[in-house]
């Protein structure tokens, strides 16, 4: 049985990845995903420790873009090129940690709300039920008010900034994931093969493991990058609010010490713009990549392109 | 296919659009804000002058806001016995017409000025005084204001309707730097000490001073009318407003479009947005703060309990001295400052130069890193594989480092701190937090190191006081309470020479004193100086003039020890000053025409498409 | 809204008409709004904050009697339960107590503040429907067209910028001398200003609508796009179209309304984001509504202020999903029917 399944999971992969090949926008949404990874990676070669610390740059303060400085310079003289190559590190371990911890909480509590509140004994479907009050319920506060309580009580508590950020945004985004996989789990519960397996003995970790969970996954996947640009934004949001990582350049907080610094006042447009962009391009990669996934996998929307 | 008839409508509609917006151009520009202050504006009968600031008054009641704008505040409303004068910081005839001190320093008499009258119509005379006096000694909330004037004081009585009559324990300079404002006793004999620490404060204010308290909105402004009987001479301006700012580009872009007549406490970056306009001076010079990283020297309670956690090497003096010697103070004032300030040394600004003390070369501390790491070697703090040195404990070494929310110049400092520190071996974490956050960690010992400032008085006894054993903190019922301490010092040679500088009547002789203080401070590394700071002002020159500097080789134009700009200035006459509104005007019109036109056309285009769809299908 | 079932069980499907539907889903939306409040307040247990500083003057004049006794009086020395009883029977009279910063009762200050955010998020709102939703369809309908290629791309850029970006270009771009500097820099009048009030508002209005209209604007026409894809190729269009009506009227009629119902759905249940583009954009332009207060509570924390911040966010967006509830059956009947 599992080498039949195993070829049968090999073909569908590399099936969709000849859809996803096809797809343009999905196409140069991972192209750049792999640019920026690269550039993230490797920074540590490109911006040395020593050129982003304000006591050892030497470049001319709050220089407009030249030719050596292809993005200007900071307050103390720093490039903001390479002040922008840095701080995607930050931006991007966080969108992808916090992603990681959403997607995990979501999935569980989403696989478990779906499986157990579909059928069953009333205990069964009362935890099922509970868990999906509960997260309709978070799904109600709204994500920033919380994500701001929360970093008020980490930054007092002295936490590790980076590690509290990461979080409190995979606090507040496990909702909507566990709504959808809820969904997803409903529908594919209702499918024959299910019955088959439950008839034939498979308790309840058999059936969501080996049968709800693979066939979630896809779409789980598809809302991951989805939630890693929300990741991201939120972050460079709480950043830029003096909330988020405090010490760590991020592109938040570079664009906040800009307007504190009334760069726009002082016509510094260099300084926010790109910070900016970056983050732009960024979401946008993931958007894109996002938005492929969703038309390979829905399999109305495939009928009409 | 475009036919004759669409592109007739089109030019129609865009020809009707323009038509309907020429007539409103006019009005328009009228309505924008005007150059309020020159004679003729329309519907502006009195003169009004607004100061753009950011930071909100925490308290109208001078019995219990700390902030220095709550202080320019109280000098607004209430009188003084004496006030520093605007030339050079000494003390000036205020309520106190003439005084007299008794040979041996500890009796000094005041006459006070007949005629004054509070803004209720009520005569100002000896009996406030004693008032004001008696409770600042006897309230706890009051004491904790006002305390340092006071407490040498033993007995006030009132002589005569006029005259007042104080004696010291102990001979004291501060007599005629009294800083306690005098508040009507008929007034506040109703406010309990129960409702003293609540009372705001903020509306029905009677008071002395030359402008009133008119109207108050909170976290937007805070409005004064002048007081046309003030003894001193009627403020030429009839309108006094502080209007509150959230950031800084506000700031500047409302002193530019004239929305507000002078922009206090300019942050460097806001300096330069304001260069190269001609209608706008800008002010920069030196100013009474002296900026400083703190060090947790032992934080401790007055009963010398131990409270906190701060780390026990900055009781070490070695460990001081190499950090002063790892930080460019130069490149602070150079980068963070971009020049709007000096290196500081001892903690009395060059402002007072009688006071000010700087050490000699030989005792001086330069920038040197290398040294640095030698006082460290030699004390016994090793290196460690990473390069942060290790207490004789074995712990490596990691301090905190707090800087402030709402100056972007501590923000920025701590950052350079850190960077010099860890060169040396020492591992900094750097935090930001608010000022009162900041306060309440302090006051518990809680901390490391921070970055901070203070604003000198005339009279030094204050801030040298703030060096003393008795402003630790206090412990009362398991809560504890912060006094002025805020480096938890406890030193028997600093007690002796701040009592010292306490006594001493004669200036020259007490200078002296004062200056034995500051080296010792500087010596013992209790602070590590950073700099002077420069006050930066801006104002528009075609709306008011008259600023007094205090004092007058450079100084604050605004916010001072005394109403002196506020009394002086009056409007600016100009020529016609009306050539900039109209731009504006014009702009809204052209903007409003285009938007105006983009809909007539979609509009066009939409209808004809509609026509054409048929034939297109 | 229905449910599917799983395997086999027979449930019936709850009728999404009646009055039992309304009782049931006003129930369901108190049941989480008080979930809400009991979040907020262990939430804000975490949360440092001496209560005494909402009167007390600064650390440093403190009379440590006074400071006492104000601690008694906002319950430091209570267990947990006694502290959380308190709390309720405050939020059943609406006392959110008093805020430190502001030094006056929360719920005037938060009361006062309201209506400058919800004018300007509605209007963003409203004007983001109503353009998105054109947007939205003009693009599904034509789809694979230029106009549908190139509106989804600028959507999908507008819909991966942080809003209060955008509110800085903006600025940067026509309101500050570094570019066009017509539009006022921020705030919501000009305290000088001669223009009618209303006038003067509109006016500063323009730049923070525009910077949260934008991104909204892209997130449903994309919506609504997709919404229009699903109901393209129904069969009940074909009909329509075989009968000769025409493309738009074919669109307007048939498709659109039915495209529309998760549209309102997916537009009502927005909100919730809303909330933080609110935040953000108001601090940019220091607009004095709610979201600015939150920005400002963040010092010290003021802590009632952002306690009572958070419940009325909360209970905005439990609002809103309520409407969306009780109104959707009635746009489309094939709900109400089950």
């Amino acid at each position: 049985m599992t080498t039949v399944a195993w070829t049968r999971r090999r073909f569908a992969v590399s099936a969709f990845w000849r859809s996803f090949r096809a797809d343009r926008e999905g196409l140069i949404g991972l192209i750049s995903l792999l640019v920026i990874a690269v550039i993230a990676l490797a920074a540590p070669l490109l911006a040395s420790a020593t050129e982003l610390s304000p006591t050892k740059a030497t470049g001319p303060v709050l220089a407009a873009p030249s030719l050596e400085y292809p993005f200007g310079t900071d307050d103390s003289g720093r490039s903001v090129l390479l002040l922008v190559i840095w701080g995607s590190r930050v931006s991007l371990l966080v969108g992808l940690a916090a992603t990681l911890i959403s997607m995990v909480i979501g999935t569980v509590v989403g696989v478990a709300a779906g499986h157990f509140g579909g059928a069953g004994g009333f205990l069964t479907r009362f935890a099922g039920g509970t868990l999906n009050r509960l997260t309709e319920w978070f799904l109600v506060i709204p994500y920033l008010p919380l994500a701001i309580a929360l970093m008020v009580v980490a930054i007092r508590y002295n936490l590790p900034l980076v590690l509290a950020v990461i979080i409190v945004i995979g606090i507040t985004s496990w909702p909507s994931t566990a709504r959808l996989v809820r969904a997803q789990t409903l529908a594919i519960e209702g499918r024959p093969y299910i019955e088959r397996a439950k008839v034939l003995g498979a308790g309840h970790w058999h059936q969501m493991t080996r049968h709800v969970l693979p066939n979630v996954m896809p779409l789980v996947l598809a809302n991951t990058t989805l939630t890693v640009s929300i990741a991201i934004l939120a972050e460079t949001t709480l950043s830029f609010l003096g909330l988020g990582s405090g010490d760590s350049i991020s592109w938040g907080t570079i664009i906040s010490s800009a307007r504190n610094h009334v760069a726009m006042s002082n016509g510094q447009w260099w300084w926010f713009l790109f910070p900016g962009i970056a983050v732009v391009v960024v979401v946008r990669a993931f958007n894109m990549c996002g938005r492929a996934l969703e038309r390979i996998l829905d399999p109305r929307l495939k009928e009409r392109s | 296919m475009s036919t004759p008839s669409a592109l007739r409508r089109t030019a129609i509609a865009a020809i009707a659009a323009a038509a309907l917006l020429v007539p409103a151009l006019p009005a328009l520009a009228d309505a924008t804000p005007s150059a309020g202050a020159s004679g003729g504006a329309a519907g502006r009968s009195k003169t009004s002058f607004v100061i753009g600031m950011k930071n909100e008054p925490d308290s109208l009641n001078p019995y219990v806001g700390v902030e220095a704008i709550s202080y320019d505040l109280y000098q607004l409303m209430y009188d003084y016995l004496t006030e520093p004068s605007a030339t050079d910081m000494s003390p000036a005839p205020a309520l106190a017409e003439r005084w007299e001190t008794s040979a041996d320093g500890k009796t000094w008499t005041y006459h006070l000025r007949h005629g004054v009258k509070w803004s209720d119509g009520q005569d100002l005379d000896a009996d406030d005084v004693v008032y004001s006096f008696q409770r600042s000694k006897d309230g706890e909330t009051e004491n904790g204001q006002y305390g340092s004037y006071v407490d040498p004081i033993e007995k006030i009585t009132k002589v005569d309707q006029y005259t007042v009559t104080m004696t010291t324990t102990e001979p004291s300079p501060s007599m005629l730097h009294l800083a306690v404002p005098i508040v009507p006793e008929h007034v506040w004999k109703n406010v309990t000490a129960a409702q003293v620490g609540t009372f705001a404060n903020d509306s029905s204010v009677v008071g002395s001073g030359p402008f009133q308290l008119a109207e108050v909105k909170k976290g937007q402004y805070y409005r004064f009318t002048a007081n046309k009987q003030y003894w001193n001479g009627a403020p030429k301006i009839d309108e006094l407003v502080y209007q509150l700012f959230k950031d800084d580009d506000t700031m500047v872009q409302a002193l530019k479009k004239g929305d507000i007549d002078f922009a206090e406490d300019l942050t460097a970056a806001q300096y330069n947005a304001l260069k190269g306009d001609a209608n706008i001076t800008l002010h920069s010079a030196p100013s009474t703060f002296v900026y400083e990283l703190a060090f947790n020297l032992g934080a401790a309670t007055t009963e010398n309990k131990p409270i906190g956690d701060g780390n026990a090497v900055l009781k070490d003096l070695n460990v001081r001295k190499a950090i002063d010697h790892a930080i460019d103070k130069k490149v602070l004032v150079d980068k963070v400052l971009q020049g709007h300030g000096s290196v500081a040394t001892g903690e009395i600004p060059p402002l007072y130069p009688k006071l000010h003390w700087d050490p000699t070369d030989a005792d001086a501390r330069q920038f040197d890193p290398a040294k640095a790491n030698q006082i460290l070697d030699q004390a016994g703090y090793a290196k460690g594989a990473d390069g942060i040195r290790v207490d004789k404990s074995g712990k490596k070494i990691s301090l905190r480092l707090f800087g402030r929310e709402d100056s972007e110049d501590s923000k920025s400092s701590v950052q350079y701190i850190r960077d010099w520190l860890k060169d040396i071996g020492i591992e900094v974490k750097t935090q930001i937090m608010s000022t009162e956050q900041l306060t309440d960690v302090i006051g518990k010992g809680e901390y490391d190191m921070f970055h901070w400032d203070w604003g000198v008085e005339p009279d030094p006894d204050f801030q040298l006081s703030v060096f003393t054993c008795d402003q630790r903190s206090t412990e009362e019922d398991g809560a504890i309470s912060a006094g002025w301490s805020d480096s938890f010092l406890c030193d028997p040679a600093y007690e002796a020479l701040y009592k010292k500088q306490k006594t001493i009547i004669d200036l020259d002789q007490r200078a002296a004193a004062v200056k034995e203080a500051q080296k010792w401070l500087y010596d013992n590394v209790v602070y590590s100086t950073l700099w002077n700071g420069h006050v930066m002002e801006a104002y528009r020159n075609d709306r008011f003039t008259g600023f007094v500097e205090q004092p007058s080789t450079g100084g604050s134009l605004a916010v001072q020890f005394g109403t002196y700009s506020y009394r002086a200035i009056q409007p600016y006459v100009a020529p016609a000053a009306a050539a900039k509104e109209s731009k504006t005007g014009l702009m809204l019109g052209i903007a409003g025409g285009v938007v105006v036109l983009l809909i007539a056309v979609g509009a066009v285009v939409m209808v004809r498409r509609r026509g054409t769809a048929d034939e297109r299908e | 809204m229905s449910e599917t079932t799983g395997g086999g069980a027979a449930r019936r499907r709850p009728r999404a008409t009646g009055l039992g539907y309304v009782l049931r889903k006003v129930l369901g939306s108190v049941l989480t709004l008080l979930f809400v409040a009991v979040f907020n307040f262990f939430l804000f247990q975490i949360l440092p904050g001496d209560p005494a500083k909402a009167f007390a003057p600064k650390g440093r004049n403190s009379d440590p009697e006074a400071l006492a006794a104000l601690r008694r009086q906002y319950g430091s020395g209570l267990s947990l339960w006694e502290k959380f009883t308190r709390y309720v029977d405050r939020m059943v009279h609406l006392d959110f107590g008093v805020s430190y910063t502001q030094h006056a009762e929360v719920t005037k200050v938060i009361g006062e503040r309201l209506w400058p955010t919800v004018l300007l998020s509605g209007t963003a709102l409203l004007l983001a429907a109503g353009i998105g939703v054109w947007i939205g369809a003009r693009s599904g309908w034509r789809h694979g067209s230029r106009f549908d290629r190139s509106s989804s791309s600028i959507a999908v850029t507008a819909y991966s910028m942080p809003e209060w970006w955008l509110g800085l270009i903006l600025i940067f771009a026509f309101a500050s001398p570094g570019g066009l500097d017509i539009f006022p820099l921020t705030g919501m009048r000009d305290s000088r200003s001669t223009l009618p009030e209303w006038l003067d508002v509109a006016w500063h209005m323009v730049l923070p609508v525009a910077s949260l209209a934008v991104v909204y604007i892209a997130e449903y026409s994309l919506i609504m796009r997709s919404s229009i894809l699903d109901e393209r190729y129904s069969e009940y269009l074909t009909v329509a179209r075989a009968k000769g009506l025409r493309d738009d009227v074919v669109l307007r009629r048939h498709a659109l309304p039915n495209a529309l119902l998760p549209s309102v759905t997916l537009f009502l249940m927005s909100v919730g984001f809303i909330v933080s583009g609110a935040i953000t954009v108001e601090t940019i332009f220091s607009w004095p509504g709610l979201g600015l207060l939150t920005s400002e509570a963040l010092r010290g924390p003021d802590v009632p202020l952002l306690q009572g911040v958070f419940i009325v966010f909360s209970a905005g967006v439990i609002l809103m999903n309520l409407v969306a509830d009780l109104v959707y059956p009635l746009l489309d009947p094939r709900v109400r029917r089950s």
